[in-house]
């Protein structure tokens, strides 16, 4: 890094947390912007320098895509106001470093729910839009990017820019809410983020149930139909009468409230990503695994997570061809150290044109540089 | 130059489209090709081009209002409520002013003139049942393979024209029957059916002599002059009348038009009746009895100018029930024949497009018997179902369910 | 060779239209402004889409996309003289997959025909536009259509799963997949709603939605419109998301009542059409519970629809409201601007007393539950002045919603007609972003000209240096 470089991030170099959060490369500088304006300093300083950026939330996903060589670390969560909260509207303003276990404990105050994931651990709001990460609830909701209303993104030359707006909703101009989303801060950094909310059904219950597919195609719209090394559940919420009802049409025992299955906590983690209606023939490839694997299914969805314990990378690769060959993935989620398992697979057929798109965003390539498939 | 008639579409039947394009998929000829320019929307926007001297009424504007069926299925879905098949026949009537050509004289004298001369139909009628005899309809697919859509035609031919046909029940009134123009030498069946069942209800059926060819098919193809001559001509016909029954779709809903045609029109149009609305009426008001029946399926083909141009859909799947049968619905989306009049000899390949799904539709509902209650629409049907199946009009079905159930008892 | 000929060589003769009233056809939508279209081709493959982009890239003509043309915003307009690119040929459903609730479809399948077909499977698409008996899927990918069922269900992003898109260069590319979260950016979301400015799509493949069990239809009918909107905060507020959320006034209602006779009550001043759907138990509580709460704000009126046949006559009639507007005035003008639903009262009333102000003819069919209005001004063109006074009053519209907080349109897409309101929500750094993001797609600008964004978005000069970055 060039002494000229180092003057110009001085400024923003005394916020960072002391302690620093777990797991942050060594880098030449860590910066953590209180404001938009500040991520925007430090995004064009860094464009001007050529300088490359890692983008850091909670850090609970960093494991995705190919690693990012970094010059500078940037943390969102000094930035972390919930702006604003409709409850009567449903909608909620927050910036990106909000945990999202904080804002879901403050929405279920009034009933509501983003319906983001259900064990976020120290994940950001931010952070989980970037990644792209739903919850169990998309099979009823819908991934994650479709509640992001609004984004406000700090391009990679520091620009900030909006997209989308502040109602439930709109199509005014393109979709930066939906590209932001998954986008693994290829773009930017995502600053503020404008969710659509749901009010939580007053009641909720799982049922296990002894063959999930039919499950699945009996019932009408569960929350999650889940199948687990340990057995099989069907999640429903809605009125109670109305659960109740279901319940009994499944035929199971139905257990009050969301028994949602424990995260898996393997060294190293996989998503497989099949076409819905191929999510029976993952898990019985997956459950074929040598020496047996902890996984979690879900149902109608298509995405199977699957706990690996060596970084032995046969198992990952039979199972990469067999989704590629339906135009499915398997990405790594994470990796214990020293493990070499490919991130992503196959690069898709679109990379030339997502390079133009990060490149209008990120003219000098600085913003997690190399992290997407293709190396973009 | 824009219009040179005045029975060219006005202003304000132009003014009512918003072009919102909801008409867009009822529309037949949209939904073969995809093209605005087939479209009523695409219609009435090129009516209106010429109307405001945006573009010359040319060959092009022939082509386009030429290939519409005037099916009116789009008046039927028209939120704006726009008189499309008026506006069309103002259109077609311009043509024949501004574009003459020897064709459509000789056309325009056959829908207009030749129609009318009993003489001649009798003529026409004659060769065809000779022919028929020769079985020179069975051969090859030239224009004779057109006639196999006919019913027999009887020698010697059993005209209801002049004749009167008193009621035995307890009287309920005089009903004047609509001839026709083809239907008397052509499907005299239909017209035995429609006077045995309004007699059977009490009806004294007389045919006014007067009368002649109701002028739809003139007024359809823009021989405006000759559809207003005919008009006038059965005004005067039945103005006596207080009740006006036909029995072709056609006729009735063109004949339902008649305050557009001739004066005094409105007064008579508002007395006419289809036979199908009719006798559901009488049905449904017990004058007319329910026939049980052994419930056998019977699918319901609903012609354009009954459906779209009356709007009328209940009553012959009333008929049918009352005769004993259980309706079959072929097309929920009601889309032409392909019949449509002089159509189906000006564009035969459309035409045939459209007949061919209509008769995949009756074949897949797996029925021998369809009514339909239009001629050209039971030709359409005939001709391309073949003798598997069987084509009547609902009144013949009903009537038919009268005459058994009178020698059961 | 002549344009022309370089067409005629692609897709055959008849599958090209260039007479000049043809030509005038096609020269706009559903909507109030024309254009001129310099010839019309109906490609019915992907290839030959791709064919026909590469002749107008050689002869440097515009491509127009079009479906049914029933578009409100002129996305379909050929803005400078273009290939319009008619997309109606390529219906074929090419493929269903009942269990994974996917189907392939081409542009041209028309949106109903799509819900009809899959009725056999207990299925359906769930976006509804109020055109859907007429619009074509690859229109509703245009402009990410609406409707009244995406309160509940999202608009048509949520439910397209992956394009098939023609590019400037004539690639043919798969955006998105079946599989959940492809790999990599999300162009698929960017294509949908880009009103035919980074490309043409060639297929589609759409998620389906279960039928459901139980359908529940009110119609609620109010004395005043307040309590109209009121009833609607106020269902939302209750923690109730009902799979529709409608409102007319009296004017619309007398409008339509006169084309479907379904009954509607003409002498209400506002009418709510409100539909829940699931579980029977579910449906009855969730119906008591709004019938309570418009009884709470003043309802006069509440009716549940029998199943089936008055229910479609309830929807056909609020699904016909553009339409019926003919019979009050020959020419009209609306707006889509959402605004939130905390605002509706203040917003309506705002609405109202422009109209007023201006002698206007106001009707008003809306969105409701999704605070997405419709104001909606009945006039005659030909009046002198008059366009301009509608346009004048229809601004003022759209400054009031904006801002309270809302946006220029919700669902019928910004296209000619509101694109230069974009500033009015965007600064110019933000049109800039989206400018270059149109350019990633399509640096020539060959794809629907002068659609989207206005003219100058694109800043050469945001060479950007954020406020404190100097040292």
């Amino acid at each position: 890094m060039t002494g000229t470089a180092d003057r110009a991030l001085a400024p923003y170099l005394e916020t960072i947390p002391d302690p620093l959060p777990e797991g942050l490369p060594a880098v030449g500088h860590v910066v953590a912007p209180r404001s938009v304006d500040e991520a925007a300093a430090i995004l064009a300083i860094a464009s001007r320098h050529g300088l490359s950026v890692l983008v850091w939330g909670g850090g609970t996903h960093q494991g995705y895509g190919h690693p990012v060589r970094s010059d500078v670390v940037l943390l969102t969560t000094e930035m972390r106001r919930v702006v604003e909260w409709l409850p009567d509207d449903l909608t909620v303003l927050v910036d990106a470093g909000v945990p999202v276990a904080e804002l879901t404990r403050m929405l279920d105050e009034r009933s509501q729910t983003p319906v983001l994931p259900e064990h976020p651990g120290d994940a950001t709001v931010g952070g989980v839009v970037a990644a792209g990460i739903s919850g169990w609830g998309r099979l009823r909701y819908g991934p994650v990017r479709d509640r992001v209303l609004q984004v406000v993104i700090v391009t990679g030359d520091g620009r900030v820019v909006t997209g989308g707006g502040r109602v439930v909703k709109n199509v005014t101009g393109y979709d930066l809410p939906r590209l932001a989303t998954g986008s693994l801060g290829s773009l930017g950094v995502i600053a503020t983020v404008c969710l659509k909310l749901w009010p939580r059904p007053s009641f909720a219950a799982s049922i296990a149930v002894s063959d999930p597919v039919e499950a699945l195609a009996k019932a009408y719209r569960p929350l999650a139909v889940l199948e687990t090394d340990a057995g099989s559940w069907v999640y429903l919420t809605g009125t109670e009468a109305e659960v109740v009802a279901q319940a009994r049409a499944l035929g199971g025992a139905a257990e009050e409230g969301l028994g949602w299955p424990d995260p898996l906590d393997d060294p190293g983690v996989v998503v497989v990503r099949v076409p819905p209606r191929l999510t029976p023939e993952a898990v019985r490839r997956v459950r074929s695994i040598d020496g047996g694997v902890r996984f979690r299914a879900a149902h109608g969805v298509g995405e199977v997570r699957v706990g690996l314990v060596s970084g032995d990378g046969g198992p990952v690769a039979v199972l990469r061809r067999w989704a590629e060959s339906h135009e499915g993935s398997v990405v790594l989620e994470r990796a214990a150290d020293g493990w070499t398992l490919d991130p992503w697979g196959a690069p898709p057929g679109s990379v030339d044109l997502q390079a133009k798109v990060k490149a209008a965003f990120d003219p000098a390539g600085v913003v997690n540089p190399g992290r997407l498939p293709g190396g973009i | 130059m824009s219009w040179v008639t005045t029975d060219a579409p006005t202003r304000a039947e132009l003014d009512a489209c918003v072009t919102c394009g909801l008409c867009l998929p009822h529309c037949p000829t949209f939904r073969l090709t995809g093209d605005e320019t087939a479209s009523p929307r695409g219609r009435l926007t090129a009516m209106a081009a010429v109307a405001e001297g945006l573009a010359p009424l040319d060959a092009t504007f022939e082509e386009i209002m030429g290939f519409c069926l005037q099916c009116r299925a789009c008046e039927a879905a028209c939120p704006s409520l726009v008189p499309f098949g008026r506006a069309m026949e103002g259109a077609r009537a311009e043509l024949t002013a501004q574009r003459p050509s020897r064709v459509r004289t000789v056309r325009h004298w056959v829908l207009g003139r030749a129609l009318a001369m009993r003489r001649v139909v009798a003529v026409a009628t004659f060769a065809v049942a000779i022919a028929q005899r020769l079985r020179l309809d069975r051969v090859g697919a030239g224009p004779l393979a057109r006639l196999r859509g006919l019913r027999r035609l009887p020698i010697p031919p059993r005209p209801t024209v002049g004749r009167r046909f008193p009621t035995a029940a307890s009287r309920r009134g005089t009903a004047a029957l609509l001839a026709g123009c083809v239907m008397d030498p052509w499907f005299s069946d239909v017209h035995t059916a429609t006077v045995g069942v309004l007699t059977r209800a009490g009806y004294d059926v007389v045919v006014p002599s007067a009368q002649t060819c109701c002028g739809a098919l003139a007024a359809h193809d823009g021989a405006a002059a000759a559809a207003k001559a005919l008009a006038a001509r059965n005004v005067a016909a039945f103005a006596a009348s207080d009740l006006v029954v036909v029995d072709a779709a056609g006729c009735s809903a063109h004949m339902k038009e008649y305050g557009a045609w001739a004066d005094e029109g409105a007064a008579v149009a508002a007395r006419v009746r289809d036979v199908t609305e009719l006798t559901a009426e009488l049905v449904a008001a017990g004058a007319l009895p329910s026939i049980p029946g052994d419930g056998e399926r019977v699918a319901v083909q609903d012609p354009c100018h009954l459906r779209h141009a009356q709007r009328i859909t209940a009553a012959p799947r009333a008929l049918v029930r009352a005769a004993g049968y259980t309706p079959v619905e072929i097309d929920p989306a009601a889309m032409c024949c392909g019949a449509a009049g002089v159509y189906t000899v000006l564009r035969p390949d459309t035409s045939r497009e459209l007949g061919v799904r209509k008769a995949a539709q009756v074949r897949d509902a797996g029925v021998e018997v369809v009514v339909s209650a239009n001629p050209g629409c039971e030709m359409q049907l005939r001709g391309l179902l073949g003798a598997s199946h069987r084509v009547l009009h609902p009144v013949e079905l009903y009537w038919h369910a009268l005459e058994q159930e009178k020698e059961r008892s | 060779m002549s344009f022309l000929d370089a067409l005629h060589a692609v897709v055959g003769r008849e599958r090209v239209r260039s007479q000049p009233l043809e030509l005038l056809l096609f020269a706009k939508d559903a909507g109030v402004r024309a254009g001129t279209a310099a010839a019309v081709v109906f490609p019915e493959t992907p290839e030959e889409t791709a064919a026909c982009v590469r002749v107008a890239r050689e002869w440097g003509v515009p491509v127009i996309p079009r479906g049914a043309g029933t578009g409100l915003a002129g996305g379909a307009v050929p803005e400078e003289p273009g290939l319009v690119v008619v997309m109606t040929r390529m219906n074929r459903i090419h493929s269903v997959d009942v269990a994974g609730r996917t189907a392939w479809v081409g542009p041209g399948v028309i949106n109903l025909d799509l819900s009809v077909e899959l009725g056999r499977h207990g299925l359906h698409y769930a976006p509804d536009p109020s055109s859907q008996s007429a619009c074509t899927i690859g229109g509703n990918v245009g402009t990410n259509a609406g409707g009244p069922h995406c309160l509940a269900e999202g608009t048509t992003v949520a439910h397209i799963l992956a394009v098939e898109l023609v590019t400037a260069d004539a690639e043919i590319h798969i955006l998105g997949g079946e599989a959940p979260d492809p790999p990599g950016l999300d162009l698929r979301g960017v294509v949908v709603g880009s009103e035919g400015t980074l490309g043409l799509v060639t297929r589609i493949l759409v998620k389906l939605t279960q039928n459901p069990p139980h359908v529940r239809t009110l119609l609620i009918a109010f004395a005043d419109v307040a309590a109209a909107a009121k009833t609607v905060s106020d269902v939302i507020a209750a923690g109730i998301v009902p799979a529709a959320l409608e409102m007319m006034d009296r004017e619309m209602v007398r409008a339509v009542e006169n084309f479907v006779h379904a009954g509607f009550p003409t002498e209400a001043a506002a009418v709510l059409l409100a539909e829940v759907t699931g579980f029977e138990d579910g449906v009855v509580a969730e119906a008591g519970t709004i019938a309570r709460i418009a009884d709470a704000a003043g309802a006069n009126e509440v009716r549940v629809a029998s199943e089936g046949a008055e229910r479609d006559e309830w929807w056909r009639g609020r699904k016909s409201a553009f339409g019926a507007v003919a019979q009050a005035a020959p020419d009209y003008y609306l707006h889509d601007t959402v605004v939130p639903r905390t605002k509706l009262v203040d917003v309506l009333t705002d609405v109202y007393e422009i109209g007023g102000r201006y002698g206007l003819t106001m009707l008003n069919v809306f969105h409701a539950g999704d605070g997405n209005l419709h104001p909606l001004v009945a006039f005659d063109a030909r009046e002198p002045g008059m366009l301009d006074k509608v346009e004048e009053a229809a601004k003022e519209m759209v400054r009031v919603s904006v801002e309270a907080g809302g946006s220029l349109s919700g669902e019928h897409g910004v296209g000619s007609e509101k694109r230069d309101l974009m500033p009015l929500v965007f600064d110019p750094v933000d049109l800039d972003a989206q400018a270059r993001l149109r350019d990633a797609f399509d640096p020539d600008g060959l794809f629907n000209p002068g659609k989207v964004l206005p003219s100058g978005s694109r800043c050469a000069d945001f060479d950007y240096v954020a406020a404190g970055a100097v040292p």
